[in-house]
C-alpha cells in the first residue's frame, strides 16, 4: 500500500508542475456520430441501425483502465458481473439471465472458452488492450447470432487501423486489490505493448502483449504455507496471472477488406484448499500438516481470417474462418506445508473447447436502396471434454463433437428514410438436437420531430450444458441424472426503443432512450424430481422464465461536460414446474451515472461512474416451525459499484496518466435471504461481489511517428 | 523494454526446519499369561534421511533382565541400542517375558528413551513405554482401523483395553440373530440392507409379483420417511428391529422380504471421496422361528417354491450369531462381546424426515455389552486437561451413535467431509474403564478416504 501511494504522489506532482498544452479527448464529438457493425449488413452509423446498439467507446474504457472485460461492464444497466472467488471467474448476467445466455462475440464471431463457444464466457479471460469499441444489443438476436443468444449480445470490435506509419504504445497498471499492496505479493500488476504499422494505405499490422499479475486477495486469509486448519489458509479470491498476445494484419482494397487476427492467451490459477489435515502424530507429539492444491493453466489459441467487400461493386459478401481453442489443464499435488514439499502430482486436462468454425453472408443483390436482402450461414464443429471431476458425470471424462450447421436469411425493407423493416429467420441443424429455428423482425420508424422508434422482436434457443446432458451422480443415497434426451431452451423477446436527441439552446444536447423489453425463456431446463421414491432427480425442459423491463437511458453533453443517468426496472417471474411454486413477478431497479469533466487546457478529464442495484428477490424454499415447506421471498440487499478516475494528457500527449478508484464504497459481500440451502448445508447469507476499494494508476505512452 | 521486467514471486522459500522426534507408538504394553514376545515400535515423525540410534533406558519393578525379560537388542547392561535406518518410518526392539508373576505381585519394566542420535532431533511425545506382566488395560495409544480405503470394504472392530482390531469384509454375513434374552434378528446395515414384513406366513407362497408393488420403497436411500420402518433402529436398540421378535407361536412370525443392499464398492473415486456400493445384492424372503431356545431360519429367493432352512444357537459369549447367505453357514463376525468397544463400519442411519441414509467412516460403540460414549466441545474442555473428574456420567448415551459421524464435518456439493479438530469423545467400556477418545486423521497423507487413525488415554 505504502508503495502505491509513494507512486501515486510522485506521478501526482510530476504532473501537475509539468507545462503543456493539449487537446481533449475527441470522444463526445465521436459519440455522436458512432458507427456500429453488431447485426448490420455494412458497418453504418448508430442512427441507421434497425437494432438498438449500445456502445462502450474506446475512451470510456480507458477512463475506467478496464484491462478485461469484467473490468467495464459493472456500470451499465440490466448487467451485472458475478464473480466467483474459488473459481477465479467472472461471469455476466444479463436481465437475470447468467451467461449461458449471452453471447460474447470478437469481431462478429463468437469467442471459444474451456466450458463453451460464445457462452458461459469468463470476462476476465477477454482482454481489452486492443479494442475499438463494445456494442451491446439486447434481447434475443438467433437469426444473426446463433444459439445462445438469448439475453443479449456482447461484440468486441478490436482496432484495424491507424492514422500514424507507427505507433508504439506500452503501458504500466498498478492496482491494489482491497486495500492490498506491494511489488510482488499482493495487488494487481499489468504491463502491456503494443506495436502498430500503417505499412502502406492498404496493408496494416498490429501486436500486443500483457502480462495481467492478480496476486489475489487475502483478507483474512494467510496464503499458501499456513499450516493451520482454521479455514485461513489460502487466498479470499484465488490469484492468478494472464498472458495475452495477439496480432493483426490487414488489407484493405478497393471493393475489398480481409484481416487475419491471432490470439494466444494464457492463464495460470491457483486455489490453495483451506483445509489443513493436521495429521497430528501423539505418539511423537508432531504434526505433519498437508494441504490438496490445484493449479489451472488455460492455453486459448483463437485464429480469424475474415473478408468482406463486393464483388465488383455488386453483391457484398462477409466471411469468416476460424480455428480456436482453449484447453484447461489442471495439476492436482498435496503439499506438505512446513517443508514446502508437493507430492502425489497428478496432470490433467481439466476442460476443453476445440471450434472450426465459419460464417458467411451475401447481401446487396439488388443494388436497390428500398429493398435488399441477405443469405446467410455459420457452420461449427466443435469438439468438448469434460474430465470427470469438472463435474458430477459418474467418473466418466466426457467427449462430445457437436457439429452445427445453421442458415439463415433476412431482408431489408427501406421504402423512404424514415422507415425500415427487417424480417429474418435461422434454421439450426445439429448432429445432436432436433432442428431448431430462430425467427426475428426488426423496424425502425424516425418520426418528423426526430423521435426514433425501433421495435425489435427476436427468438434464440438456448443448448443444453454439459451438466445437464451428462449429470450422473447415482449412489445408495442419491440418484440425480444428467438426460441426454434434452432439447435447447426457446427464448424470445420483444424490445421497443423509443429515442430522440433535445438540443437546448447550441451547447446543450440531450439523448434520450425509453426502453421497454419482454424476455421468455420456455422449455427452461431445471433439475427435476423423477421419482419420489426412491427419490430420483433428472434434468427437464420444463420450465418458463420471463422477465419485463422498462429502462430511461439519457446521455447529455454541455461544453466540456458529459454525462449519463439512466434507470431500468424489471420485474422476474419463474414458473418451476418442478416444484410447488409462486409465479408472481418481483421486481428490481438499477440507476446508473456517469459524469466526465474535461479541461482541455491541462489536458485533464475527470471522470466518474456510479451504479446503484437495487434489492433483488426471489422466492426460496424454507421450512416454517412446523417443519413444513413453505416458500419465502427472499431478498438480496442493495448494493452501489462507484468509480472515480483523472486522466491526464503529458508531455504533450505522448503520456497519458490515469489515477483512479474502484469501488469507492467498498463493497465486499452483500447479505442475502434469496437462495437456498443444499441438502447437507444450510442457505449461504451473503453473496460475494467485490474485493473492496481500491486504487489504481496507469501510465501509458504514445510513441507515434509517420 | 524494461517496462516488461516479468517480475517472480517470492513464495517458494525453503521451508521451516523441522525436527526429527522418534518416539515409543504406544506409552503402554501389556502381556497376557500366554503371551511370552511383544514386538516394541519406535515411530518418527518423518522418514528418516540419515542412519541414527536410539538410546533407551529401564527400569523395573520385581523383575531382573535375564532371569524375567530379555530384550533384542540386548539390554544388558542398562542400555538399549536400537538402529534407526535411513529412508524408514519406524524402528522396532523385541521383549521376551521368561517369568509370570507370582499372582498378586506386581512386575513391571519402565523404558525411556534417553537419546536419539539423528540431526536435529527432539525428544518428546512418549518418550516412555510401561511394559506389564499382566494383563491390564491399555494406558492410551493410537491406532489405525484398517477400514480398507475409498470403497470403505471393512468393519473393524476395535478393542481399546487390548489395544486390538479384528477386520471382517462386511459382505460376509446378512443376519445376525441375537444371543441376548430377547428373539432378535437384526440386517447387515452396513450393506444397507432393508426388510418388510409381509402378510403370509407361508414362505413358498410368496412370489416376486407378490411384493414388486412396494420393492422399490424397501430401501436405504429413497428420502422418504417410510424408509425408517424397513431398517434397524440406528440407536442398536435391539427392540426396535425391522424385524419383528420372532414369537414363540410359529403363526405369528410372518414372511419377511429383505433387499439385501448394495455389493461393496470397486471403483477408485475422486481422492476424498467414497464409493462403497456397487450393484444391489439382490433379495430374499425369510422367515424365522423359534425352537426351544435356537432359531430357525427359512429362506428362498424370491421365485422359489421351496426353501432352505436352518437352527442357529445362540451363543452367550457373542452379541449375535451371523449368517450368511453366500455361504449358507454362520459365521464369525465380531468378536467376543467383552472384547470390543467401537465398530468402524458404513452405516444404515436416519436422517428426521427422509428415512434411511447410509453413512461412511461411520463409528457404532458396543451398546449391546454396554459401551457408551459422548462428545465433548475442545471449547469446553482440553483434550490434553480432560480427566476423570470431568467425566459427565449422565451424558453417556444410550445409543451406539455415541461417536456415530460426529467426528468429522459432513461435506456437500463441492467440499468434502473433513476431519472435526475441535471435539473429542468420552467412552466408558464393558469393564466399566473410561477413555478420552481423539480422532487425528480421516484421510491419509495422500487425501484418500478410509484411513481414520485415533488417540485414545485411559482416564
Amino acid at each position: 500500500m505504502k508503495q502505491l501511494t509513494l507512486i501515486f504522489l510522485i506521478l501526482f506532482f510530476s504532473s501537475i508542475t509539468a507545462q503543456n498544452i493539449s487537446v481533449s479527448d475527441s470522444l463526445s464529438i465521436n459519440n455522436l456520430d458512432e458507427v456500429v457493425v453488431t447485426g448490420q449488413y455494412n458497418p453504418q452509423s448508430i442512427k441507421k441501425s434497425v437494432y438498438e446498439v449500445s456502445v462502450i467507446s474506446k475512451a470510456d474504457i480507458d477512463r475506467q483502465a478496464g484491462n478485461n472485460l469484467a473490468d467495464v461492464l459493472n456500470q451499465t444497466l440490466n448487467i451485472s458481473i458475478i464473480p466467483n472467488a474459488s473459481t477465479g471467474k467472472s461471469q455476466v448476467r444479463m436481465f437475470g439471465l447468467d451467461g449461458q445466455y449471452v453471447k460474447i462475440l470478437v469481431d462478429n464471431i463468437p469467442l471459444v472458452n474451456d466450458e463453451g463457444f460464445g457462452n458461459n464466457t469468463d470476462l476476465t479471460q477477454i482482454n481489452l488492450d486492443d479494442i475499438e469499441q463494445i456494442e451491446i444489443v439486447e434481447g434475443a438476436m438467433g437469426v444473426q447470432y446463433g444459439t445462445d443468444a438469448v439475453a443479449g449480445v456482447i461484440n468486441i470490435i478490436t482496432k484495424k487501423s491507424s492514422q500514424n506509419t507507427w505507433e508504439i504504445t506500452p503501458y504500466l497498471q498498478e492496482e491494489t486489490i482491497g486495500d492490498e499492496y506491494s511489488w510482488f505479493d499482493e495487488g494487481r500488476h499489468i504491463q502491456s505493448i503494443s506495436v502498430s504499422h500503417k505499412m502502406s494505405d492498404k496493408w496494416y499490422a498490429n501486436a500486443m502483449i500483457t502480462r495481467n499479475d492478480f496476486a489475489g486477495l487475502w483478507g483474512e486469509r494467510e496464503g499458501r504455507n499456513y499450516a493451520i486448519n482454521d479455514g485461513k489458509r489460502g487466498y479470499e479470491w484465488l490469484p492468478k496471472i494472464q498472458y495475452n498476445g495477439k496480432a493483426l494484419l490487414s488489407y484493405q482494397g478497393n471493393n475489398t477488406r480481409w484481416f487475419y487476427k491471432f490470439e494466444y492467451f494464457n492463464e495460470k490459477v491457483s486455489r490453495y484448499d483451506s483445509v489443513v489435515r493436521m495429521n497430528s502424530n501423539p505418539s511423537t507429539g508432531t504434526n505433519n500438516p498437508v494441504s490438496s492444491d490445484e493449479v489451472f493453466t488455460s492455453n486459448r489459441f483463437m485464429h480469424h481470417l475474415n473478408g468482406n467487400g463486393n464483388f465488383n461493386g455488386g453483391i457484398r459478401y462477409d466471411v469468416s474462418f476460424s480455428f480456436q481453442q482453449q484447453k484447461r489443464n489442471a495439476e492436482n499435488y498435496n503439499y506438505r506445508i512446513p517443508s514446502r514439499e508437493k507430492f502425489d502430482i497428478e496432470n490433467f486436462e481439466y476442460e476443453s473447447r476445440k471450434v472450426y468454425y465459419s460464417k458467411g453472408m451475401l447481401s446487396d443483390f439488388l443494388n436497390n436502396q428500398t429493398f435488399d436482402f441477405q443469405l446467410g450461414y455459420e457452420v461449427n464443429a466443435s469438439d468438448g471434454y469434460a474430465s470427470a471431476v469438472a463435474g458430477d458425470f459418474g467418473g466418466e471424462n466426457i467427449n462430445r463433437y457437436l457439429g452445427a450447421y445453421d442458415i439463415f436469411a433476412s431482408a431489408e425493407y427501406i421504402p423512404n428514410n424514415r422507415f425500415s423493416l427487417r424480417p429474418g429467420a435461422r434454421v439450426f441443424f445439429s448432429n445432436k438436437f432436433n432442428a431448431q429455428t430462430a425467427l426475428e423482425i426488426s423496424s425502425k420508424y424516425t418520426f418528423n420531430n426526430n423521435f426514433e422508434l425501433r421495435a425489435v422482436v427476436g427468438t434464440a434457443p438456448r443448448m443444453p450444458n454439459f451438466t445437464e446432458l451428462y449429470s450422473y451422480f447415482v449412489d445408495a443415497n442419491h440418484d440425480v441424472r444428467g438426460n441426454e434426451n434434452l432439447q435447447p431452451e426457446q427464448g424470445s423477446s420483444v424490445f421497443v426503443h423509443l429515442k430522440k436527441p433535445f438540443a437546448l439552446g447550441s451547447e446543450f444536447l440531450l439523448k434520450s432512450k425509453l426502453t421497454l423489453g419482454y424476455l421468455n425463456v420456455e422449455d427452461r431446463i431445471e433439475l427435476t424430481i423423477v421419482n419420489n421414491s426412491p427419490l430420483a432427480f433428472q434434468y427437464n425442459n420444463i420450465d418458463r422464465y420471463r422477465t419485463w423491463n422498462v429502462s430511461l437511458a439519457n446521455g447529455f453533453f454541455y461544453r466540456n461536460i458529459n454525462g449519463n443517468l439512466g434507470i431500468s426496472y424489471s420485474a422476474v417471474s419463474k414458473v418451476l414446474d418442478s416444484r410447488d411454486y409462486n409465479d408472481d413477478y418481483l421486481n428490481a431497479v438499477q440507476l446508473n451515472a456517469n459524469l466526465s469533466y474535461s479541461i482541455p487546457n491541462w489536458g485533464t478529464t475527470f471522470s466518474t461512474y456510479y451504479k446503484y442495484n437495487g434489492p433483488e428477490y426471489q422466492f426460496v424454499q424454507e421450512q416454517d416451525e412446523n417443519g413444513e415447506d413453505v416458500l419465502v421471498r427472499g431478498r438480496q440487499a442493495p448494493y452501489s459499484w462507484w468509480d472515480a478516475s483523472v486522466r491526464k494528457l503529458l508531455l504533450k500527449n505522448k503520456m497519458e496518466l490515469t489515477l483512479g478508484v474502484r469501488n469507492l464504497l467498498n463493497v465486499t459481500r452483500v447479505n442475502t435471504t434469496a437462495m437456498e440451502g443444499g441438502a447437507h448445508s444450510g442457505p449461504p447469507s451473503s453473496v460475494l461481489l467485490g474485493y473492496g476499494r481500491s486504487y489504481f494508476i496507469k501510465l501509458l505512452y504514445n510513441l507515434n511517428f509517420n | 523494454m524494461a517496462l516488461l521486467l516479468f517480475s517472480c514471486s517470492s513464495d517458494d522459500d525453503a521451508g521451516e526446519a523441522q525436527p526429527f522426534v522418534a518416539a515409543f507408538e504406544n506409552p503402554s504394553v501389556s502381556f497376557t499369561a500366554e503371551d511370552t514376545d511383544k514386538e516394541i515400535t519406535l515411530v518418527y515423525s518423518k522418514t528418516a534421511t540419515e542412519a541414527g540410534t536410539a538410546t533407551i533406558s529401564y527400569t523395573s519393578v520385581n523383575a531382573e533382565y535375564g532371569t524375567h525379560f530379555i530384550t533384542s537388542p540386548s539390554g544388558e547392561n542398562g542400555i538399549l541400542e536400537v538402529p534407526l535406518t535411513a529412508g524408514s518410518n519406524s524402528a522396532t526392539f523385541n521383549f521376551t517375558k521368561l517369568q509370570n508373576p507370582v499372582e498378586g505381585t506386581e512386575m513391571s519394566v519402565t523404558f525411556k528413551l534417553d537419546a536419539v542420535s539423528n540431526t536435529n532431533s527432539s525428544l518428546q511425545g512418549n518418550t516412555t513405554l510401561a511394559v506389564s506382566f499382566t494383563e491390564s488395560a491399555a494406558l492410551g495409544g493410537v491406532l489405525s482401523p484398517e477400514v480398507g480405503g475409498p470403497n470403505q470394504p471393512n468393519q473393524v472392530y476395535v478393542d481399546l483395553s487390548s489395544q486390538t482390531q479384528t477386520t471382517v469384509k462386511r459382505d460376509t454375513w446378512d443376519l445376525g440373530f441375537y444371543s441376548g434374552e430377547d428373539f432378535r434378528v437384526v440386517l447387515n446395515g452396513s450393506l444397507y440392507m432393508a426388510a418388510k414384513e409381509l402378510e403370509s406366513t407361508d414362505i413358498d407362497a410368496i412370489s416376486e409379483a407378490d411384493v414388486t408393488a412396494f420393492q422399490s420403497a424397501v430401501a436405504v436411500g429413497t428420502f422418504s420417511a417410510e424408509s425408517a420402518d424397513y431398517i434397524d433402529d440406528p440407536s442398536g436398540n435391539i427392540r426396535e428391529t425391522a424385524i419383528a421378535e420372532i414369537s414363540e407361536t410359529a403363526s405369528e412370525n410372518k414372511v419377511y422380504l429383505v433387499n439385501l443392499g448394495s455389493a461393496i464398492g470397486t471403483e477408485t473415486p475422486e481422492k476424498g471421496g467414497i464409493d462403497i456400493t456397487d450393484d444391489s445384492r439382490g433379495w430374499k424372503k425369510i422367515r424365522v422361528l423359534r425352537q426351544g431356545n435356537d432359531y430357525v431360519l427359512q429362506y428362498a429367493d424370491l421365485n422359489a417354491t421351496t426353501h432352505n432352512e436352518v437352527v442357529i444357537d445362540k451363543n452367550e459369549d457373542y452379541n449375535f450369531t451371523f449368517f450368511s447367505f453366500n455361504t449358507n453357514e454362520e459365521t464369525t463376525v465380531e468378536p467376543e462381546k467383552t472384547k470390543w468397544d467401537l465398530n468402524f463400519t458404513v452405516f444404515t442411519n436416519i436422517i428426521q424426515g427422509y428415512g434411511a441414509y447410509g453413512y461412511a467412516d461411520f463409528v457404532a460403540t458396543n451398546l449391546k455389552a454396554g459401551a457408551k460414549a459422548y462428545q465433548v466441545n475442545a471449547a469446553d474442555f482440553s483434550y490434553e486437561n480432560f480427566s476423570a473428574e470431568d467425566i459427565i456420567e449422565a451424558n453417556l448415551i444410550e445409543d451406539q451413535r455415541g461417536i456415530g459421524s460426529d467426528w468429522r464435518n459432513g461435506g456437500g456439493p463441492n467440499t468434502l467431509p473433513s476431519l472435526k479438530e475441535d471435539v473429542f469423545f468420552v467412552l466408558k467400556d464393558s469393564d466399566g474403564n473410561y477413555y478420552k477418545i481423539r480422532f487425528t486423521a480421516l484421510l491419509s497423507e495422500s487425501g484418500e478416504r478410509g484411513y481414520p487413525k485415533f488417540e485414545y488415554k485411559l482416564l
